[in-house]
């Protein structure tokens, strides 16, 4: 086991969406089970690693996140009748299914119209993560990442959020992993790229434990010498302002840097206003000061 | 125990890696916790002071004139002036630019009565620090006595030339208390004023007139360092975007383009020469990959850039996207005494409340309580409230207010 790693330990947090409207729970319920035991045997595959690694998990659909697994689960004690390490993985297990119920049985009176909010819970990961950093014994490294497990669509409201998230998990060193089962995912694309983690969207649902374990049980150091799937080309084609569509020539505000798709007199977020864009070189002659 | 807090919030904010520093200070006694009071109130300061929707100008032209004369060669900052000058200097371009996406900077030193235009204009924060290294961080840098005005006019030579929707800035590290001058630095101050140029100046030594009346004259901001600490706070508050800058430029809508990847598969094989090297010594790399301007197909290995084939700026989406958060800032949460507090743990980072936290910290747009850290990594980095950006309710009010 030891050989697998280097000598620091690693922290992963999987954002799980829950989401009932996604295809893939709503098309055939006993998949939502398969894909709560995927990520159980992730999980415990994960800690059984290296005996320091760490692990969180939190819930998402649209109505909230919370935390499923935290250090608060881990530190119950296993009785110590059986092997340890077999009681810390049933230990982990009942603590997720108990957690997920809970989270799961919340949820389902009044869940409230629109997509997982997967972004904040990534913002709460990333939380998450800068105390384990701050409660890091004295010497001691660690690696961290996040895993972010969806079937949910594309969609551009929460571009902010994302690309705040992003960049801090790029400016903390936090790799941003995405497996996405139904659709593809631009803007988590885009994540992954901008922090150097995997992107994947699992080809069949079936073997969804196989692609977990292949691709994003190692950690982060170990990658790069392992055989991955390529490098997917990411679309970083901007999104306008005023209709949220993909474009590659636009307009940007100087103050704000807010995204035009056509020339207007006054930027809608900031209020500014611009001169049209006539033929320039008439002016100049106005201003020369008389010396 | 406020006091045992402040310090370490302190020493968490100037980062671990200069924790050795920070132990040198410990012989002065009672300066390093003053130093840090004054920082942190600084920083509180500034939070409040910053609301959304303010008009921030991100398009930035900088010079930063870095006095290489002999007084630099003082040991008042560890190991010299010059050597603390120029390691704080590496943190801060790369912040700068980073805050600052599709701005510019460049290095003026002024030495031997002269002054001297090492790097031109760029974006490029790995060539500009080369440079730098070289010409600012060799044992014999410097040398003689500085000179201000001649700094300054090579600067507004430069600048005034920059477009008018442009930032223009000037940032000068003096460590000299006297220049040496060739005609009335006055007559430079008022041009640098009609060309609307800001002026700003950190002194190391001392207060000086002079100094102060640049900077009060043009719109800058004077300081003057008390320890290396304090120095990187200063700096770094000339990273952010400044508050006044509508004032100062005329807003101008730039037509950009956000290029695509090059086709990097081995079928389309698409292999071209980059226009970024064509000039440079290395030559231009021939490879698949890069980025194609929208317009015209020429390839850059970097962005942002300026095709300069059809002059085209090119950027990319998210370069933009990290500047947002400027004009959406998560507003200041309410302080609750810790008896008052319902919430067991911190909504962020789940860290159980203890009462010898004193206080929580409550966000009064979706109510929900985090511990200082948290209230600190969320206003300071993070740059959207877990909470709100968790609520449908809330997710997304600060893009739709617009
Ligand atoms: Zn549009
Ligand atoms: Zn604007
Ligand atoms: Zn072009
Ligand atoms: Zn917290
Ligand atoms: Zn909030």
């Amino acid at each position: 086991m030891a050989v697998y790693g280097g000598a620091e330990r690693s922290l992963l947090v999987i954002i799980f969406d829950v989401h009932p409207c996604q295809k893939i729970i709503t098309n055939h319920q006993h998949r939502f089970h398969q894909v709560l035991e995927a990520v159980i045997a992730f999980s415990n595959g994960h800690l059984l690693m290296k005996p320091d690694n760490r692990l969180a998990i939190i819930g998402c659909h649209s109505g909230a996140s919370d935390y499923i697994f935290s250090d608060k689960d881990y530190a119950v004690v296993p009785t110590g009748i059986n092997d340890g390490q077999y009681e810390l993985f049933a230990h982990v297990e009942k603590c997720i299914r108990k957690n997920i119920k809970q989270f799961l049985s919340k949820m389902s009176n009044n869940l409230p119209a629109g997509e997982s909010l997967l972004a904040g819970a990534c913002g709460m990961g990333l939380c998450y993560i800068q105390r384990m950093k701050r409660e890091l014994p004295i010497g001691d490294k660690m690696n961290s990442r996040i895993l972010v497990l969806t079937g949910s669509n594309d969609s551009a409201s929460q571009y902010m959020n994302y690309m705040n998230v992003f960049f801090t998990a790029q400016k903390e060193n936090v790799v941003m992993d995405v497996c996405t089962l139904e659709h593809d995912q631009g803007l988590l694309q885009q994540g992954c790229d901008i922090t150097g983690g995997a992107y994947l969207k699992t080809p069949q649902q079936q073997g969804l434990l196989q692609y977990l374990m292949w691709v994003f049980l190692p950690e982060p150091p170990l990658r790069k010498k392992l055989v991955l799937p390529p490098p997917v080309k990411v679309d970083y084609r901007a999104a306008c302002f005023c209709h949220r569509q993909l474009i590659d020539i636009g307009y940007v505000c100087s103050i704000c840097l807010s995204i035009f798709c056509k020339f207007s007199p006054i930027c809608t977020t900031c209020h500014a206003l611009f001169k049209t864009p006539g033929p320039p070189p008439s002016k100049p002659k106005k201003k020369k000061p008389k010396m | 125990m406020a006091d045992d807090d402040d310090v370490k919030e302190y020493r968490w904010e100037t980062g671990y890696e200069k924790t050795w520093e920070a132990i040198q200070e410990d012989d002065q006694g009672n300066l390093e916790a003053s130093v840090a009071e004054i920082i942190q109130r600084a920083k509180r300061k500034a939070q409040m002071e910053r609301k959304g929707h303010t008009r921030l100008g991100m398009m930035r032209h900088m010079y930063i004139i870095l006095d290489a004369s002999e007084a630099m060669h003082d040991q008042d900052l560890k190991p010299t002036r010059q050597l603390c000058t120029l390691k704080l200097m590496e943190g801060f371009v790369e912040e700068f630019l980073y805050e600052n996406p599709l701005s510019q900077l460049g290095f003026i030193l002024s030495r031997n009565k002269r002054a001297e235009k090492i790097t031109e204009l760029s974006g490029n924060y790995k060539k500009q620090l080369e440079v730098l290294k070289s010409n600012f961080g060799q044992p014999n840098s410097c040398s003689g006595e500085p000179s201000l005005q001649n700094a300054l006019e090579l600067a507004l030579s430069s600048l005034k030339h920059m477009p008018s929707h442009a930032i223009r800035e000037v940032l000068v590290i003096m460590g000299s208390l006297t220049t040496c001058d060739p005609g009335d630095i006055n007559i430079t101050i008022q041009k640098l004023k009609t060309a609307s140029i800001r002026a700003s100046l950190i002194g190391l030594s001392a207060d000086v007139r002079l100094c102060k009346s640049l900077c009060m004259t043009t719109g800058g901001d004077y300081g003057v360092v008390l320890d290396d600490v304090h120095f990187k706070h200063l700096l770094s508050t000339h990273a952010l975007p400044p508050q006044a800058a509508a004032e100062h430029s005329s807003s101008a809508l730039v037509k950009m383009g956000f290029p695509h990847h090059a086709p990097t598969d081995n079928k389309t094989s698409y292999l071209a020469m980059c226009m970024c090297h064509l000039d440079s010594e290395e030559g231009s790399k021939l490879d698949g990959g890069g980025y194609l301007c929208p317009q015209c197909r020429s390839k850059y290995c970097e962005l942002p850039a300026e095709c300069k084939v059809c002059g085209l700026t090119l950027v990319s989406a998210p370069h933009l996207a990290r500047s947002y958060h400027h004009l959406f800032p998560v507003q200041p949460f309410t302080l609750i005494p810790i008896d008052q507090n319902r919430t067991p743990s911190c909504f962020g980072c789940r860290v159980q409340f203890k009462t010898i936290d004193k206080q929580v910290y409550k966000c009064e747009k979706c109510c929900e309580v985090f511990c200082l850290d948290c209230d600190m990594f969320i206003h300071d980095t993070l740059h959207t409230c877990p909470g709100c950006s968790t609520n449908q309710q809330t997710y997304q009010t600060l893009s739709s207010e617009s």
